[in-house]
């Protein structure tokens, strides 16, 4: 007897301890508005640190915009397979961030979303932006959502200044500039330490992918389409299958051949790129126009008599600067949680009221004597950067705002000035993706691997690995795997936007 | 009764001590370089060149990422589901094993199939997410633990060592008075420990790397493990060159991604140490005579 009393205590024990694990779940989500504050859910991505729960920023724009904020962060290393589950699952908060991709955009084609184009225009703020930030989140012709705004073009040529005043160059435009250019500052010595031991250019891995895509932005400055380039017929050719990208290729095959590029670029890490450049040895690069400034301040703690100019990657006619998607994400309405058309105009609302002055000047500079002081009538200068890095950025780089717009000036280093204006300029040469916008039921399925496989063919050419009939031979794999079928669902697509 | 070495045999240790040697020093040499890399000062480590010992010591990158708590807090949450976690594993995988490994027990092969099977397939990311969801579990630590709780692999490989324990040993206990709970609790653990260290580690080390499933599961940062904050710290880092800018990403300085990494690895190297006294072999030598 005495054994199978045993067991049944083993039993109930066991029993006791799976309850017990189970009870210490319950969760509740009630929600309620009160005394007309709305109840606003967000989820955005984490910017480095996530703030505390109840900061000064977040305070400040709960009593600013009557609302009482949700914010969930979500880290990138996983941000879009938490999206997408989040989609899947429709366990959704009020306003979503998501990028333009196509588990995205094929839920905003299945009205997973709410569409707000025919809204947009009674919100003074956000109908005030240029309409091609608009224009690049369109899925069908519709608006699904309020992009996180960026610049349009930002590539620019950041180069050592004192280099390039030392040994009489000019900044270079023309495929033939570049290598003279870059074959020069390798050879020259411009540091002037007797060693072999600076670069032109330093290329890394991925210099061939996304809208950063180095190649992309050279070879649109020399003449090749931004990625698609539309026939008259109405056709889309690739831009890899157009001699002026094939410039670019043949121009860093040369460097690399002549061992004026780092010949482990197929592996070298942007990381370690960046570090080349912070020491001081590399001579010119394609960045960002804010770029320049952050790269004098680098520079200077390894090198204090180096100095950075920028000037826009224009090409040779000054005017053609590849345009990118204008946003960092969009924020999109679920319309599993926001449930009344009512509600969505209370939400973008809340958004239109962060870009008056008074948010533009909290989310873009922070709080006066504590991030920024005035220097002036309508201008500021930054006081405290790092704690405006670590406790206002996270909230502007979610929410929607646009430099220059409802803000006061800011007073920064010339080459910070510069900086700022040369994006503005920048924007009017854009030359846009028209496929941007385009649906390709096969580039949703396929387009990342097919993208890869010209990528690496890139590589292999500039290598040498493949010669020109290898090239073209990897072109053909790419048409037949279903980069073929890509270019016949753009152009049809292309043909009934147009109608 | 020394002997003699033969001059081939001093040639050959001497060779295999110092390939050994060299081995030794390949493994250790990356953990020095973080290690001393995290205790240099930033503007050391940006002249560039290989750091094993730091020449300008600087305690900045540790200040910096102890200046708010979210890392040690998210260390208790990492420590809390390795101990926990490990133990539901632990509990749960023998619990199912023991079972399975005696050839009496009626339907065995279907259960061992359909364990065989999770092997093979898995319901996907999304369809997990809704049973998790279902369960109540999402925001919640358990489920980084129960969905977990049992590791098909580690269940058969298990099985396995409790099969090789002579059925004698289970039939004397029996006849001592011990029921099935007992043998496995009293007989069959005790004599496994070298199974169970092993698989300690395995669970422990499993979850003290999971990192995905708490993005997933988790909307509040304040239960995120540390692996979180680490990937985010240190993944980030590697974002596109031609877009890192103030602007665009904040990357941490290498002297910073370093002492995370020291911060959130030490914890888990110091375990090894405690379980490798139990990797030791002859447990059951002897204990069934005949």
């Amino acid at each position: 007897m005495k054994a199978t009393k045993k067991k049944a205590v083993a039993v109930l024990s066991t029993l006791a301890l799976v309850t017990g694990l189970l009870a210490g779940c319950g969760s509740d989500e009630g929600q309620a508005a009160e005394g007309g504050v709305q109840n606003v859910s967000i989820a955005i991505a984490q910017v480095g640190d996530v703030p505390s729960k109840g900061n000064e920023i977040q305070q400040k724009i709960e009593a600013y915009t009557n609302t009482k904020l949700d914010i969930q962060w979500i880290p990138a290393s996983a941000y879009n397979d938490k999206i997408n589950v989040m989609i899947a699952s429709s366990d959704m908060p009020k306003i979503v961030k998501v990028q333009y991709n196509p588990t995205v955009t094929s839920a905003m084609r299945n009205d997973v979303f709410w569409e707000v184009g025919p809204l947009l225009k009674d919100y003074k703020n956000l109908s005030a932006q240029n309409e091609r930030f608009f224009d690049n989140i369109k899925v069908e012709g519709k608006i699904y959502g309020v992009p996180v705004f960026s610049d349009i073009a930002r590539a620019t040529v950041i180069y050592r200044k004192d280099w390039f005043e030392k040994l009489n160059l000019k900044v270079p435009t023309t495929p033939d500039e570049w290598y003279e250019t870059i074959k020069t500052l390798a050879t020259s010595d411009p540091d002037g330490d007797g060693q072999d031991n600076t670069f032109g250019l330093m290329l890394f891995k991925k210099y061939n992918e996304d809208q950063y895509s180095f190649t992309t932005r050279l070879g649109v400055s020399f003449g090749a389409p931004n990625k698609w380039k539309v026939e008259e017929d109405g056709s889309f050719t690739p831009e890899f299958m157009t001699p002026e990208y094939m410039q670019v290729l043949d121009l860093l095959k040369r460097l690399y051949d002549e061992k004026l590029l780092n010949q482990d670029f197929a592996v070298f890490d942007s990381t370690e790129a960046e570090k080349k450049y912070d020491s001081g040895v590399v001579g010119i690069r394609v960045g960002v126009a804010q770029n320049g400034k952050s790269q004098q301040e680098r520079l200077s703690k390894n090198n204090p008599d180096g100095v950075v100019d920028i000037a826009g990657l224009l090409g040779p006619n000054g005017d053609r600067v590849a345009g990118q998607t204008g946003n960092s994400g969009i924020l999109a309405f679920p319309k599993s949680t926001v449930k009344s058309e009512e509600e969505l105009k209370n939400l973008l609302s809340f958004l239109d009221k962060l870009m008056d002055p008074e948010m533009a000047t909290l989310l873009m500079r922070g709080m006066e004597d504590k991030h920024y002081t005035k220097v002036g009538e309508d201008q500021v200068e930054m006081s405290d950067f790092d704690a405006f890095q670590r406790e206002v950025k996270p909230y502007r780089d979610n929410l929607p705002y646009v430099e220059g717009y409802n803000v006061p000036k800011l007073k920064d280093t010339e080459l910070g000035e510069k900086g700022t204006a040369l994006a503005k300029e920048l924007a009017e040469h854009a030359v846009p993706n028209p496929a941007l916008t385009l649906y390709s039921p096969t580039y949703g399925d396929r387009g990342a691997d097919l993208d890869q496989v010209i990528a690496d063919a890139q590589t292999k050419y500039i290598m040498g690995k493949i010669d020109q009939s290898g090239w073209e031979k990897e072109i053909e794999n790419w048409g037949n795997a279903g980069g073929n079928k890509i270019r016949e669902e753009y152009a049809e697509d292309y043909k009934k936007q147009a109608q | 009764m020394q002997q003699d070495k033969t001059w081939g045999n001093r040639i050959f240790d001497f060779v295999n001590h110092g390939l050994l040697l060299l081995i030794g020093i390949v493994t250790v040499i990356p953990f020095i370089y973080i290690l001393a890399v995290s205790f240099t000062s930033p503007h050391e480590v940006a002249k560039g060149g290989f750091i094993l010992f730091p020449k300008e010591f600087s305690l900045a990158a540790y200040r910096y990422i102890f200046s708010t708590d979210t890392l040690i807090r998210s260390l208790g949450v990492s420590v809390y589901i390795t101990v926990i976690g490990t133990f539901i594993n632990l509990l749960f995988t023998s619990l199912m094993a023991y079972p399975l490994s005696r050839r009496y027990l009626r339907g065995r092969q279907p259960i061992l199939l359909g364990v065989l099977f999770t092997m093979l397939f898995s319901g996907g990311m999304i369809p997990t997410y809704f049973v998790v969801k279902s369960l109540h579990l999402t925001d919640t630590l358990w489920s980084l633990m129960l969905p977990t709780a049992i590791s098909a692999f580690n269940l058969i490989v298990l099985k396995n060592f409790f099969q090789a324990i002579p059925d004698e040993l289970e039939d004397a206990a029996k006849i001592d008075g011990c029921n099935d709970v007992s043998v496995l609790f009293r007989i069959v653990l005790p004599l496994s420990m070298p199974a169970m260290a092993t698989f300690s580690l395995f669970y422990a080390v499993a979850h003290w790397n999971s990192f995905f499933s708490a993005v997933i599961y988790i909307n509040d940062s304040e239960k995120w493990p540390v692996q979180v904050w680490l990937r985010e710290i240190v993944i980030l880092a590697q974002s596109r060159i031609g877009d890192t800018s103030i602007e665009e990403t904040e990357i941490q300085p290498l002297t910073i991604r370093m002492a995370v990494i020291v911060f959130s690895t030490i914890p888990i190297m110091l375990v090894y140490p405690f379980l490798q006294k139990h990797f030791a072999k002859g447990v059951m030598l002897g204990s069934v005579k005949g």
